[in-house]
């Protein structure tokens, strides 16, 4: 392992990482050589990239059921969309105040329901994720556009002379955004927090008995996540310059769901492989024409059947089958 | 080490999609962007099948430039803004398409026209009706449907009138574009005043794909409309009138131009449908022009039946005026294609009827007509 | 008072639909722990199974048994055929994956939905398909001002009938206890002598073959099916399922047809455009108070 300065010794990197520096160049170094559609897939994998560590925290640290993320995602990027169209206020500015919202949205809505268990929850969330994607559609208070969304969004910058408006600038930006998240999350998984979360994810009613305050970190997750996905939501309409309903379905949860677990619960490069997945496969089986989703669900049941445990899982989770089986065979998960 | 080989290689086999230079005897090539995939498949098959068509007739006759073929290169948006957007992003990113027919739904185009006119690439949409799309006064951005304002204007004139009717009730499927024919037919209602003025009685969405509408119609029935207004798809609008009839709602039934034709026929069955009218733009099948009548008889010739909505031959006219202008301008450059298509396109006969654009893009001057199924399941004019 | 029994009648029909698909994912859910999403599609196909046969047979059935014993030869047939497709997807696509754990069934589940939603579209094509209209009876009735169809009170009994049967079975049977057992607890009831695997069998033949059976009445009450109408009503399944509590097989009937009550309250007393987040309101206004859903769930309690 390389000597890293001070600043960055505290962050915990994955095994196997002796390749960073390697991948890193590459990283940097691609936008140059490929043409503006090539730059903009790579753009899209680096927001299911931020999308995917935003549900990680929920699903893959805590192990809670949340099947309607797109949702905090929607009111990322919706509200980054009116408050710059009718108030004016600049999109870059929006990235933290859009984190904020979705936050303190899931604060709200998930206080109430945090104690549910498992497939309760998950209903819930799907619930939750549904109704605020026909309320956008619905265009209450004349604020959402309707089906049509909202439309003429700024390109995020600070004042004049520093815009980002193209698409090299937009996949630097977001993958600076997702480099700092992943930065902080592994952090994150060292820590008392982290620590907490995976314990209740293990065994809730031990934690309990421990002393954690399940409740609290619980809503801690989703508020993080919520935030993180909100985040994304103002990237992303940064970068299309409108917003419409269609982007935030159900399935668009599925997909974050599926980016979790096949790259990995709980694993943060983890999280990057399953969002490669997810984003390039479909652009890279465009020749397919529309066979390519059969392919698609296809390889989804081979990961799960010959990698269960996702396509970089994380290191210290990795226990033998018949452990996660011996849990799971009892009907009270 | 092996990851970041495996990354390399992907890359690198990403990368040779990038294209080559084109030659003199290459075809001509113009792209269409479609929902080939997701909830719109139906009408992108269609779409694909009629420029299909389209450019067979060009090359039967010979093709454009002096003998060169036009081909289609289809890229499919699946009815998403941001798989649109990529759509877009890759056709702007190949230097042989010369223009393109593009697209399917007013919110992908958002997005989609936005790329073009960065990139400087002619785009016709085929199936977006928002009106905004055409007041952000972009340069290479035409559309060969109508617009959402100009029938429901039409509806306010006509229909009232037609049917006596003071209640009018107005259903949308709460699509970007059901739900924007709504609003400005109400709009446009809600305008006539003194001795016209009527009221709308009923406004409210069903959720299209769902096939149980009982529940909303014998809401329709107790508001004792004189007329109903459904300005969403033929799929449930044929559901919508079955079941309304079936628990007895009597008021004449009037379809948005989408919401009545062949398949409405077939689903709903001619007892049902046989009455029911539709606010459309002329009917390929009602034009005199010898483009309309060969194109559906290739079209039928190849598929056994014609599209089932207006969208799809609004792709083959865009294609069509692409090459026309292509073939007439010697160029395949976009500016010199967009003043083409702005100032120079003026009635050139096309399947929908004469094509012409305005200069803001939209198409010109395309009258409506009240159409009624008759009793044998055809739909034609109303008298 | 007419017009509510009216629509009362309509969300009965509605919720019927509900409650049989979700009895087939309450089936699946209480034994194996897993949101089988491809139940939708097992819907999807057997609809359009229906179709098929109705189609290319219709003069053979219609002359040989009348429209009434078509319809039941061409239910019986896609039941049938689409209980040997789950059958074959559980082998596939759910077995190996067991001794992954839950969460790895569920992306699988996500995929064999993918797989299937494409394979009915790259078999009958992306159009809308309608039954047609020759074939099926189409009387009309109006007792005393409230219009309901013949074909609708069919449906409604047959519907009521699968259901009371299904609890019968569930009930009061020795092999629906075999089934209860299994969901209460798997290895407890293998050490009792249970065959699990003749539980499996049981369970993913039933459950696809009820997803068929409305799959084609669906069919034959609306008369128009896409490849996609399996989504909607499977996520709406899997809400009942829920609603009702966990395992509880009549909780997911009557989980189905509250559900279709709620969503014609919604539809006639609010509006039709908000009626689904009526619903899904509701829905977790009860889960709040009722964490264990509606009717309470018929598992053990780890302690």
């Amino acid at each position: 392992m390389t000597r890293l300065p001070t600043l960055f010794r505290k962050i915990p990197l994955p095994p196997r990482a002796g390749f960073l520096p390697a991948a890193a160049g590459l990283f940097i170094l691609y936008p140059f050589l490929a043409g503006d559609y090539l730059i903009d897939i790579a753009f899209f994998f680096g927001i299911y990239a931020l999308l995917g560590l935003s549900l990680n925290i929920v699903l893959g640290e805590v192990g809670l059921f949340d099947l309607g993320h797109a949702g905090f995602y929607a009111i990322g990027a919706y509200t980054t969309a009116i408050l710059n169209t009718q108030l004016g206020v600049p999109t870059l500015l929006l990235l933290p105040v859009s984190a904020a919202a979705a936050a303190l949205f899931a604060f709200l809505v998930c206080s109430p329901i945090i104690h549910l268990r498992g497939d309760y929850l998950c209903v819930v969330t799907i619930g939750t994720g549904e109704i605020i994607r026909l309320a956008l559609i619905n265009n209450p208070f004349e604020l959402t556009g309707g089906p049509n969304g909202v439309f003429g969004v700024d390109f995020p910058g600070i004042g004049d002379f520093f815009v980002i408006d193209s698409s090299i600038k937009f996949y630097f930006f977001v993958w600076l955004v997702v480099a700092l998240s992943a930065a902080g999350l592994l952090r994150l998984q060292r820590s008392r927090i982290g620590r907490a979360w995976n314990y209740i994810r293990e065994d809730e009613t031990a934690a309990a008995a421990a002393g954690i305050d399940v409740r609290s970190y619980k809503l801690l997750a989703f508020v993080l996540g919520a935030g993180l996905a909100g985040a994304a939501g103002n990237i992303y309409a940064a970068k299309l310059m409108c917003v419409s309903p269609e982007s935030f379905t159900f399935w668009e949860s599925c997909l974050m769901f599926c980016i979790v677990l096949i790259g990995g619960m709980g694993s943060v490069p983890g999280v990057l492989v399953g969002a490669a997945f997810v984003s390039l496969f479909p652009e890279i089986f465009r020749p397919f024409a529309m066979y390519r989703m059969l392919v698609f669900g296809t390889v989804m049941i081979l990961m799960m059947m010959f990698r269960p445990g996702g396509a970089w899982p994380r290191r210290r989770f990795t226990p033998a089958p018949d452990e996660l089986s011996g849990g799971s065979r009892r009907n009270d998960e | 080490m092996k990851k970041a080989v495996l990354f390399v290689a992907v890359t690198a086999l990403m990368l040779t999609g990038l294209p080559r230079t084109a030659q003199a005897a290459d075809p001509v090539v113009i792209g269409l962007q479609g929902p080939i995939t997701g909830p719109w498949a139906y009408e992108g098959e269609m779409a694909r099948r009629s420029c299909e068509i389209a450019a067979e007739l060009i090359n039967k006759k010979g093709g454009i430039l002096g003998g060169r073929k036009v081909e289609v290169r289809v890229v499919d948006d699946a009815g998403e803004p941001k798989t649109g957007a990529l759509a877009a992003q890759k056709l702007v990113g190949q230097k042989d398409v010369a223009a393109a027919v593009a697209t399917y739904g007013s919110s992908i185009s958002e997005t989609a026209s936005t790329i073009y006119e960065k990139f400087k690439k002619v785009n016709i949409g085929y199936g977006v009706t928002a009106v905004r799309l055409t007041q952000r006064g972009f340069k290479y951005f035409f559309r060969t449907c109508g617009r959402d304002d100009s029938q429901g204007a039409f509806f306010a004139k006509e229909v009232p009138s037609r049917f006596n009717a003071r209640r009018i009730a107005i259903m949308h499927d709460n699509t970007a574009f059901g739900k924007g024919l709504a609003e400005d037919t109400r709009k446009a209602l809600q305008d006539l005043a003194g001795a016209a003025r009527v009221e709308v009685v009923f406004y409210d969405a069903v959720t299209p794909g769902e096939k149980d509408f009982r529940v909303i119609l014998t809401k329709l029935r107790e508001a004792r409309p004189d007329v109903w207004y459904y300005t969403g798809y033929y799929a449930e609008a044929a559901l919508l009138v079955s079941q309304a009839r079936s628990i007895g709602v009597t008021c004449p039934f009037v379809g948005g131009n989408a919401a009545i034709n062949d398949e409405f026929v077939k689903i709903a069955g001619i007892e049902i449908a046989k009455g029911c009218y539709m606010t459309n733009e002329p009917l390929p099948s009602d034009l005199p022009y010898p483009e309309a009548r060969e194109f559906l008889d290739a079209y039928r010739a190849k598929f056994g039946e014609i599209p089932s909505s207006p969208w799809p031959i609004y792709a083959a006219d865009a294609l069509n005026i692409i090459a026309h202008s292509i073939d007439k301008t010697g160029s395949t450059r976009a500016e010199v294609l967009a003043d083409y298509l702005r100032d120079t396109v003026n009635g050139v006969p096309g399947i929908t009827g004469p094509i012409g654009f305005t200069p803001q893009g939209d198409r010109e001057g395309v009258p409506f007509y009240l159409y009624v199924v008759d009793a044998s399941g055809r739909i034609t004019v109303a008298k | 008072m007419r017009v509510f029994l009216e629509q009362v009648i309509n969300g009965l029909t509605i919720g019927s639909f509900y409650a049989l698909i979700a009895l087939g994912y309450s089936m699946v859910y209480g034994i194996l722990k897993l949101i089988n999403f491809a139940h939708g599609d097992f819907f999807t196909l057997g609809s359009y199974l229906g179709y098929t046969f109705l189609v290319f047979g219709s003069a053979a059935l219609t002359s040989r048994l009348g429209i009434w014993g078509g319809m039941v030869l061409v239910t019986a047939a896609s039941a049938l055929c689409v209980a040997l497709v789950g059958i074959g997807v559980e082998r596939a696509a759910y077995r190996p994956i067991y001794p992954a754990g839950r969460l790895p069934a569920v992306v699988s589940a996500l995929g064999a939905s993918i797989f299937l939603q494409n394979a009915v579209m790259v078999l009958w094509g992306p159009r809308y398909r309608a039954y047609p209209a020759e074939l099926i009876p189409d009387t009309a009735l109006a007792w005393g001002g409230i219009h309901v169809s013949l074909l609708q009170l069919v449906i409604l009994l047959v519907s009521f009938a699968l259901m009371g049967a299904l609890y019968v079975i569930i009930q009061r049977t020795l092999f629906g206890a075999a089934v209860r057992a299994t969901a209460l607890d798997r290895d407890t009831a293998s050490l009792m002598g249970i065959n699990f695997n003749k539980v499996i069998l049981f369970i993913f033949t039933l459950g696809p073959a009820l997803g068929a059976v409305t799959g084609v009445m669906v069919g034959l009450y609306y008369r128009q099916i896409s490849f996609t109408m399996g989504w909607n009503y499977g996520l709406k399944a899997f809400t009942a399922t829920i609603l009702g509590g966990i395992g509880n097989l009549p909780g997911a009937m009557f989980g189905g047809l509250i559900l279709g009550l709620l969503e014609m309250l919604g539809g006639a007393y609010i509006s039709a455009a908000w009626k689904d987040v009526f619903v899904f309101l509701i829905l977790i206004l009860v889960l709040i108070f009722r964490p264990t859903g509606l009717f309470g769930e018929k598992t053990a309690e780890k302690v």
